[in-house]
């Protein structure tokens, strides 16, 4: 019984120390200049652009690297769509189909139009591509919110 | 001197008892091999072992490094892609060799009252053994192995509530990164190692126990019953029922020597001739002996060809069927978890009996072959799938590719840089270029040249980029009819230009000796791009070059009307031609196509990539406007330093 008690406080110790990832928040929520208005196709084909902003991973920071990528597309003269690359049912990353003009999962082949809405009625994805709702455009360059939302449930949740 | 020596040691440790009881211990039945099955898990658990604390000898655990450690060893390393190899196999052979255990145990009966602990440990073994798969898979941090652990893992954050925090415990952050891998590396190679080792040690004792047993209960038969028998007898019933009164003859058996102790080495040898030949499939040449490493893991990326290994592909296609819509839960938690918790209970399940019919058995029987059976269509209906997949077949090529590219720049640069391997691959313009170009140029210019890596614009409306400023390139731009064409300017304002009217008014319907003076005239202003591809060209025409230039510029030029070359010509007009499509000239016209030095005020809808001297305004950084013209003009290195 001693020697179990003894045992409980280098045990506590580790815990704490194993328990800290919970603290730890995802790095999004950062208003980032993506590219310019010029650069997206004018007949709304959805272009891939990645998030450069600062990284951290436990001691390193990165300066100005990748964080993460998104899909743009122009759905008027100067309004501009955000999709999230992620797919909300195990992470993987959707890419763009273009001999189908529409979005397809490489993992479980959720596929979605271009309005990042399910296809197709097996569709793994539990709910639909995720969208950044928050775009600016400032004197022809394209800002926006990025986000990660949590994988695999049906409603879409920020994740922290 | 030998035999004191021993005697010496025998008394103060009982090794010899030990060694000589295990000797006399007998086992029922003639010496077999589905006997040493627990010998053959000892064994492959042994060279796990060996091979694995090699391989943590040389491996160090952090996203600059983890890759790269396993390059050097798969690599540089003597021996190190077969210690690779080995282990590898041997993981994937210990998960056979625990599913053969558990159906001779379920098959033969031998699971139920009396051995229930034997068949835990084993069952337990089996899960542990693909917690070291998956934990295992993720150490060499290619592109694969971040992604298909990131999906498996990532399933996690489907669950309710605890989810998020479940997921960030397991990787030790919020996303995949540096304290994963060390922490992926200690549950590896101590905390699942040590409780493989320890389900093993279990399985011995209980074993031996229930031997033991059944020993005591034979022994015992003609006198007073007890306790210890009654469970003996359960015992020796289930695991053979034989016709009554024959019971004590189940002493004799056979001694464990020497027949079955021959029978587990020649199991162990067999497994390593397995193992081997698995690990030498794909030859000992370099690079792609033992198994594979891909290009290591884009940190923020995803692989889109990405599958876990073999062990996981049935429960990766029993998610992927249809009746699991948008759901995770089911397929991935609830079910399998159910499959586990009814392999736990098995046992109990085995002893229902309805009348004389032994039903619970049956059941037994009839999931376990349900789930072998499923579980491997699934997998190899998903394997065909992916096999007729083009998408997914080109993600594999693609990801090849950048793994021999990885090691043509390591052997060119001599070495990995301290920040690590993808470091090269981020400087490299054979692998950037493509990327940058379909991001930024695809939208309106080609890449075509009847290569596998042509390049279609979205909608093409400007000239074809494809080996720019070459010979090729000029002559068809100086050609009549092909400069109104969709290649050059045939879908730009310069169709209509006084360009296209120049070439048209000055080129149409040569005489011979005027085509000469034209293919002189490219070949000289193609000199000006000095072109790695035409640099042997270039050197061997350098007099006809030398001359040409006076065709350009000049008194008697043809082109210094607009453009300004050498000495004559001005600028502000057209596109300077000092310099053309050399590297400094098409890193110019990226960053500003309007500048008086190009295209000025007459630019055609071409942006401006770098205009302005604070980076962070540009659309491309300066790096990636080099990277992009290095892989235009084909100016990158190749193996053995030779180069495009």
């Amino acid at each position: 019984m001693l020697g179990a008690a003894a045992l409980a406080v280098p045990a506590a110790a580790g815990l704490f120390a194993f328990l800290s990832p919970l603290r730890q928040k995802k790095a999004s929520g950062q208003l980032c200049r993506v590219t310019t208005l010029d650069s997206l196709a004018e007949d709304g084909t959805p272009q891939k652009f990645p998030i450069i902003a600062d990284r951290t991973d436990a001691w390193t920071l990165y300066k100005n690297v990748p964080i993460g990528s998104v899909f743009l597309r122009r759905v008027g003269p100067d309004r501009v769509k955000a999709l999230a690359v992620v797919c909300p049912h195990a992470g993987c990353a959707i890419g763009y189909d273009a001999a189908a003009r529409d979005f397809l999962c490489p993992c479980h082949t959720a596929r979605f139009d271009l309005d990042g809405r399910r296809t197709d009625e097996h569709s793994k994805s539990p709910r639909d591509m995720d969208t950044l709702p928050d775009v600016e455009i400032r004197d022809n360059e394209v800002w926006v919110r990025f986000e990660n939302f949590r994988t695999g449930i049906a409603e879409k949740v920020v994740a922290s | 001197m030998m035999n004191a020596c021993w005697k010496w040691i025998d008394e103060r440790t009982g090794l010899g008892t030990w060694i000589a009881a295990c000797r006399e211990r007998r086992v029922p039945g003639r010496p077999c091999l589905c006997r040493a099955l627990p010998c053959m898990l000892a064994f492959a658990f042994a060279v796990q072992a060996i091979t694995g604390v090699v391989m943590l000898m040389r491996y160090c655990p952090s996203t600059q490094t983890a890759w790269e450690s396993v390059y050097y060893l798969q690599h540089e390393v003597q021996g190190g892609w077969l210690l690779r190899a080995v282990h590898h196999y041997t993981g994937q052979a210990v998960l056979v060799l625990v599913w053969l255990y558990l159906l001779g145990m379920i098959f033969r009966g031998t699971y139920r009252a009396g051995r229930e602990f034997v068949y835990w440990s084993i069952l337990l073994l089996g899960l542990v053994a693909l917690a070291q798969l998956l934990t295992g898979d993720l150490l060499a941090w290619d592109d694969n192995s971040r992604s298909a652990t990131l999906t498996r893992v990532g399933f996690l954050e489907a669950l309710p509530g605890v989810g998020e925090s479940l997921f960030k415990l397991a990787a030790a952050g919020p996303e995949f990164g540096n304290l994963t891998l060390a922490q992926f590396t200690a549950l590896h190679t101590i905390v699942f190692a040590g409780a493989f080792l320890l389900l093993l040690a279990f399985r011995g004792w209980f074993a031996r126990r229930t031997e033991k047993i059944a020993a005591l209960s034979a022994v015992g038969s003609s006198q007073e019953p007890s306790r210890d028998r009654e469970g003996a007898v359960a015992t020796r019933e289930t695991e053979k029922p034989l016709p009554h009164g024959r019971g004590s003859e189940s002493t004799s058996g056979t001694r464990f020597w020497p027949g079955q102790a021959l029978v587990n080495v020649l199991g162990c040898v067999i497994l390593l001739a397995v193992v081997f030949g698995c690990a030498l499939s794909h030859g000992v040449d370099a690079p792609e002996r033992g198994v594979t490493l891909g290009p290591p893991a884009d940190p923020v990326g995803f692989y889109d060809a990405a599958r876990p290994e073999w062990a996981f592909l049935g429960l990766y296609g029993f998610s992927k069927l249809d009746v699991f819509a948008g759901d995770t839960i089911v397929p991935i938690f609830v079910i399998p978890g159910a499959v586990v918790l009814f392999f736990v209970l098995m046992p109990w399940i085995g002893r229902v009996r309805f009348g004389r019919l032994p039903l619970g058995h049956a059941l037994n029987i009839v999931v376990l072959v349900v789930l072998l059976v499923g579980n491997v269509w699934l997998s190899f209906k998903v394997v065909a799938q992916d096999r007729a997949d083009e998408l997914h077949q080109r993600a594999i090529r693609e990801n090849r590719l950048a793994a021999e590219r990885m090691l043509t720049l390591i052997a060119h640069r001599g070495g990995i840089p301290p920040a690590g391997a993808l470091e090269l691959l981020h400087n490299d313009p054979k692998t950037q270029g493509p990327i940058l170009f379909r991001r930024h140029c695809a939208t309106c210019h080609d890449y075509v040249g009847q290569s596998p890596d042509d390049i279609k614009a979205e909608e093409s409306t400007a000239p074809n980029l494809f080996a720019y400023g070459s010979r090729r390139w000029l002559s068809g731009l100086l050609d009549p009819k092909r400069i109104v064409g969709p290649e050059y300017f045939g879908n730009t304002a310069f169709k209509r230009g006084e360009m296209a009217q120049f070439v048209r008014d000055t080129f149409s319907d040569l005489e011979p000796e005027d085509r000469e003076e034209l293919d002189q005239i490219v070949m000289t202003l193609s000199a000006e791009a000095k072109l790695p591809a035409q640099s042997e060209m270039d050197r061997k025409d350098a007099i006809k070059i030398a001359e040409g230039r006076a065709l350009i510029g000049g008194n008697e030029g043809y082109c210094t009307d607009c453009h300004q070359f050498g000495d004559s010509g001005q600028l502000g007009i057209a596109p300077q031609l000092n310099g053309y499509a050399s590297r400094e000239w098409m890193i110019g016209i990226v960053r500003n196509p309007a500048d008086p030095r190009f295209y000025g005020a007459k630019n055609d809808r071409m942006q401006a990539y770098g205009a302005a001297d604070d980076e962070s305004k540009n659309l491309l950084t300066d790096r990636e406007i080099e990277l992009l013209i290095d892989w235009l003009r084909g100016d990158w290195v190749e193996a053995a330093g030779s180069r495009q």
